[in-house]
């Protein structure tokens, strides 16, 4: 009887509130009835009482069959961006690591294995943190607003609402996509967290430092326009991967989002210390050039003039982005 | 072989699922509770799992199909399932659309052989 007892629990147990009791009574008398076709006593009993539930099986798929529905952590709606997300971020997770690694090497080619050891753990420890919190914020979403989803776009669909086949040149790779979401997180760990080796490295014989361009004194109150402009460079790729294809909002987005990192570069690049004022004298100071020397000169020159240059650069690169979404979106 | 009896397993699976929801209403113009119909059933030769036709029932009374009664007289208590005016219409019609599924498959199948022995 007490096997019976905790069948019934098991089973309930994994059942709404409401239905317990209705469901403990009813499966109660069946495997009353179901014993009593056995008709089996005493020591035979027992092993009847365990034929029967043998026999409805056990307690998680027979509560599954009167659910009805399947639980899951992330529903088949959610489930296509939920693998591609992940994709992104173990790519781009293992790339920094490994990036981390090759610049380490570099830097300090003797404790190769060290870095190597380093490399490794942080991908053990990196990668499936990265995965944990891709799922949890994933299953976030399926609680709040999974279900939802269908009512949102649950109008009647009609063959109208197909989306055109997008021409090849107006399609947008993911690769593309995913290889600039890289590029730019690379670029962001690297200036926030070691712009020291943003500069000339020198070697003579072995690594020797680095002559920075950067004015560290001032670099921290820049970091918050680095972040911006490499971020909403990550924006826009996101933008594109959603997309898949060029369209004018596409372009239009992309143009307000390229439009606020070149406002973002102006204001630093033109503001007072941002460069390293001292760049000259620590380059001579490093032997790279002769202070006095005809290329000394020259240096100085091309330094002085580079702030102008960086950003017509800049700007040439960033409207030449926006109006090659114009282009594309309007090819037929 | 073995592997051929897997798939049949599971088509066999499919199939079944929508023909015990018509054999289950089919025998519920009389109030009957889950084990009896389950004796009955399987006496007609449809063999059903007592896990699988509990929670059915309890399916159909919440779609309206069924409407259902405890009876607490007998020795222990039973819930008597009965099929809802709804629950009759919908079984009338499917048993039209169960009996025109039949009889073309039946011809399909019927064809298929006689072309193989006009083969041989």
């Amino acid at each position: 009887m007490e096997m019976i007892n905790r069948y019934i629990y098991a089973v309930t147990q994994k059942l709404p509130q409401s239905q317990r009791e209705d469901i403990a009574i009813e499966l109660r008398g069946l495997i009353e009835d179901m014993l009593e076709e056995r008709g089996g006593q005493g020591n035979r009993k027992e092993n009847d009482v365990e034929e029967v539930l043998l026999e409805l099986g056990s307690p998680r798929t027979l509560a599954d069959k009167y659910r009805g529905t399947k639980k899951y952590l992330i529903g088949p709606e959610l489930f296509d961006s939920y693998i591609l997300v992940v994709k992104i971020v173990l790519i781009v997770m293992s790339s920094l690591i490994g990036v981390g690694f090759i610049v380490q090497t570099i830097l300090d080619p003797v404790s190769i294995l060290d870095h190597f050891i380093d490399m490794i753990v942080s991908l053990v420890t990196t990668l499936p943190t990265a995965f944990g919190w891709t799922t949890f914020w994933f299953a976030i979403g399926e609680l709040c607003g999974g279900t939802k989803q269908k009512d949102l776009t649950g109008k009647e669909w009609k063959p109208a609402d197909l989306p055109p086949i997008p021409d090849e040149k107006r399609q947008i790779k993911r690769s593309e996509s995913i290889v600039g979401i890289i590029i730019y997180t690379i670029i962001i760990v690297f200036l926030a967290f070691s712009n020291e080796y943003f500069g000339i490295w020198v070697f003579q014989d072995q690594f020797n430092g680095v002559v920075p361009f950067l004015n560290e004194q001032t670099y921290g109150s820049y970091l918050l326009f680095i972040l911006l402009i490499f971020g909403a460079g990550i924006i826009k790729e996101c933008l594109k991967l959603v997309a898949g294809k060029w369209t004018y909002r596409l372009a239009a987005y992309t143009t307000i989002v390229n439009a606020i990192s070149m406002a973002a570069i102006l204001f630093m690049i033109s503001g007072p210390d941002f460069w390293n004022p001292d760049f000259m004298n620590q380059l001579a100071e490093a032997g790279v050039v002769t202070a006095g020397s005809e290329s000394f000169e020259t240096v100085t020159a091309i330094w002085n003039q580079s702030t102008f240059w960086i950003l017509i650069l800049f700007i040439i690169g960033l409207a030449w982005d926006a109006a090659d979404g114009f282009i594309k979106a309007r090819k037929k | 072989m073995a592997d051929a009896n897997e798939h049949l397993d599971k088509i066999m699976q499919e199939l079944r699922r929508g023909t015990i929801t018509i054999g289950a209403l089919s025998q519920l113009s009389e109030p009957q509770y889950g084990y009896s119909l389950v004796t009955m059933l399987s006496d007609k030769g449809i063999h059903v799992e007592p896990g699988t036709l509990y929670p059915l029932l309890r399916r159909l009374e919440k779609q309206g199909l069924l409407e259902s009664k405890w009876d607490t007289n007998e020795s222990r208590p039973r819930k008597y399932y009965l099929l809802s005016k709804t629950g009759k219409e919908v079984f009338d019609l499917l048993v039209t659309e169960w009996k025109t599924i039949a009889s073309s498959l039946d011809q399909i199948i019927e064809n298929k052989e006689g072309e193989k022995h006009g083969d041989d």
